[in-house]
């Protein structure tokens, strides 16, 4: 064959050109298909050996057909074939058996997840409110655990351990719901949960991992923290989302305790609401489909009588809008609150006056494979004539701006690095603050 | 011409054919008390759509043909698929589809499992094939 391939060649031009195109064009699929070798050698070999086994049993039928005539053989080949049918629908069951009690197990196991983070910071912040944080330490860790009750009934349970400021281990936990599937539309929970309002809240919350920058926006802090909004509430909460055309709306509905003011800090109520006028939310958004897949835009508000430890009581009326756009290369989100708050009691004489704050954030990232840089812009405008705002710690106006940049270690691991500077101007409690201060931090979070 | 180099030439495209063929292939399927149309497999497999009227719905990832799906029906990489189940189990407490191994073992799940949904790449029998890619 070699020696004749090149007199062949020169004796038949066409046919060599056609042969060789033939090996042109299939060899790049060969490479692309490399992997189906192996594939289709393994099914020849399962092949051949199921041939060998139809062989074995036509020759045994053949043997029962001419062992013991033709009249009894036909008898024994028919009770013969009946029994091999039992036998298979009996195989076949075993089978499946085992196969629903794999299946069964896999489905009692309880799924545990959870996320951690460690973290370095430096930070030249110093005044009447506090110093920031300078060197190591540990973030967080979360555990969380839905365990599968039933097709429509659910759980989530996540336990939290934070350092706090002062090096003292805490453990808290997150949310304790219990829910039932009506159907994609509706979903009842009841417990302890996130604050469905905007998309930062529920969306990230404590998942260091899952989410691109370090810190969260300022006003949007957990109460312990000295977040101004409730990020937890204790309640009900319906939740689900409709699909119309392309899109679809979701929506949330909530209600529970209020939180009260105390030590400065918000306090969601887990126990009982101090005051016994309920909270009640909504978030409403619509999800765009087709060629703005990943759009989203909505509406939240919610509404609370609020009392803290001095004697005042705010009727807290929030509403606004937000926006986010989330696909593989962008990741955009927006949240504007606006609050019109009346004083419904003041331990000032100051009752009945109503107060207007504002507060929001926009941030951007771009993802380019593993890297991830962000900038953040964050803004509040609170009244300090508004007990709400006044008497919480961070109940005062500031600007922020913060540039930072994520790598991801694996789908499951990232390091983060956030530059920000912020700017309070106002007054609370404490005195009137014209502070601003910068900070560098790093952050190593981790998912399982 | 001699016949030889036509049939050679021919063996070694139908080879190639079969070869990308095979490669290409992906067939959703259904547990044939399933009603999903070609529209529900994003949602069921991203968390959206967890009934289909009033059965529960149980998608099934296929280890072997993983990647394919993923950029052929969802338009995602592994990664953001990862991701996307992260953030889905941790805000709603819903867990991700179970990973079976290969064609033989999602075939045989959805075939005993009302509500399951999965993706082969060998054309499969005795299953609802919702969309053939």
């Amino acid at each position: 064959m070699s020696t004749l391939a090149p007199s062949y060649c020169r004796r038949h031009p066409l046919a060599a050109a056609l042969t060789a195109a033939s090996l042109a064009a299939v060899l790049p699929l060969s490479v692309h298909a490399a992997g189906e070798s192996d594939r289709i050698r393994e099914l020849e070999i399962k092949l051949e050996r199921s041939m060998q086994m139809i062989e074995m049993l036509s020759a045994k039928v053949q043997k029962l057909e001419t062992g013991a005539g033709k009249g009894e053989g036909q008898t024994t080949t028919a009770s013969a074939s009946g029994k091999q049918e039992e036998r298979m629908d009996s195989l076949e069951r075993q089978v499946a058996q085992i196969g629903a009690g794999s299946q069964h197990k896999s489905d009692d196991g309880i799924p545990l997840h959870g996320f951690a983070d460690v973290g370095y910071a430096l930070s030249n912040r110093g005044n009447t409110q506090g110093s920031g944080p300078k060197g190591f330490g540990v973030g967080s860790f979360d555990l969380y655990l839905n365990p599968r009750l039933g097709d429509r009934i659910k759980t989530l349970i996540e336990l939290i351990f934070e350092v706090d400021d002062g090096g003292h281990t805490e453990a808290e936990l997150e949310r304790a719901q219990m829910g039932y599937t009506f159907s994609d539309a509706a979903t009842l929970w009841a417990g302890r949960f996130h604050t469905p309002y905007g998309y930062w809240n529920t969306g990230f919350h404590h998942g260091a991992q899952i989410q691109t920058a370090i810190l969260r926006p300022r006003f949007l802090d957990f109460e312990e923290k000295g977040g101004i909004l409730p990020a937890h509430t204790v309640g009900a909460w319906l939740t689900g989302n409709l699909r119309t055309g392309e899109g679809k709306v979701n929506y949330d509905l909530y209600v529970g305790n209020g939180p009260r003011i105390a030590a400065n800090s918000l306090n969601p109520n887990m126990a009982s609401d101090d005051n016994h006028q309920a909270m009640l939310g909504f978030n409403a958004g619509y999800s765009f489909g087709g060629a703005a897949t990943g759009l989203r835009l909505g509406l939240h508000g919610f509404k609370m009588d609020v009392n803290d430890d001095l004697g005042n009581k705010t009727d807290v009326l929030m509403s606004g809008l937000y926006g986010i756009f989330l696909n593989d290369s962008w990741e955009v989100m927006s949240e504007y609150y606006h609050f019109n708050d009346r004083t419904l009691k003041s331990a000032t004489p100051r009752s009945g006056d109503t107060q207007a704050s504002s507060a929001w954030f926009a941030q951007v990232g771009r993802n380019f494979g593993v890297w991830t840089p962000f900038a953040r812009y964050e803004k509040t405008s609170l009244n300090e004539n508004d007990p709400y705002f006044f008497n919480q710690v961070n109940g005062v106006s500031y600007s922020r701006q913060a540039i930072g940049l994520r790598y991801d270690l694996s789908a499951t691991s990232a390091l983060k690095a956030e530059l920000h500077r912020t700017r309070m101007n106002g007054t609370n409690y404490n005195g009137p603050i014209g502070d601003g201060y910068s900070e560098a931090r790093l952050q190593w979070a981790v998912r399982f | 011409m001699s016949k030889f180099p036509i049939l050679f030439s021919g063996f070694f495209l139908a080879m190639g054919a079969s070869a990308h063929a095979l490669a290409q292939e992906l067939f959703i399927i259904a547990n044939p008390s399933t009603s999903v149309t070609v529209a529900d497999i994003r949602e069921i497999f991203l968390g959206e759509k967890q009934f289909a009227d009033s059965l529960k719905v149980v998608p099934v990832d296929n280890a072997a043909v993983q990647a394919d799906f993923l950029g052929k029906v969802l338009k995602m990489d592994a990664a953001r698929y990862s991701a996307t189940w992260a953030k889905k189990s941790f805000r709603d407490g819903i867990n991700p589809p179970a990973s079976k191994s290969g064609d033989a073992e999602v075939l045989n799940y959805v075939k005993s499992t009302p509500g399951a949904v999965g993706y082969v790449a060998t054309k499969p029998s005795n299953v609802t094939v919702v969309q053939k890619y």
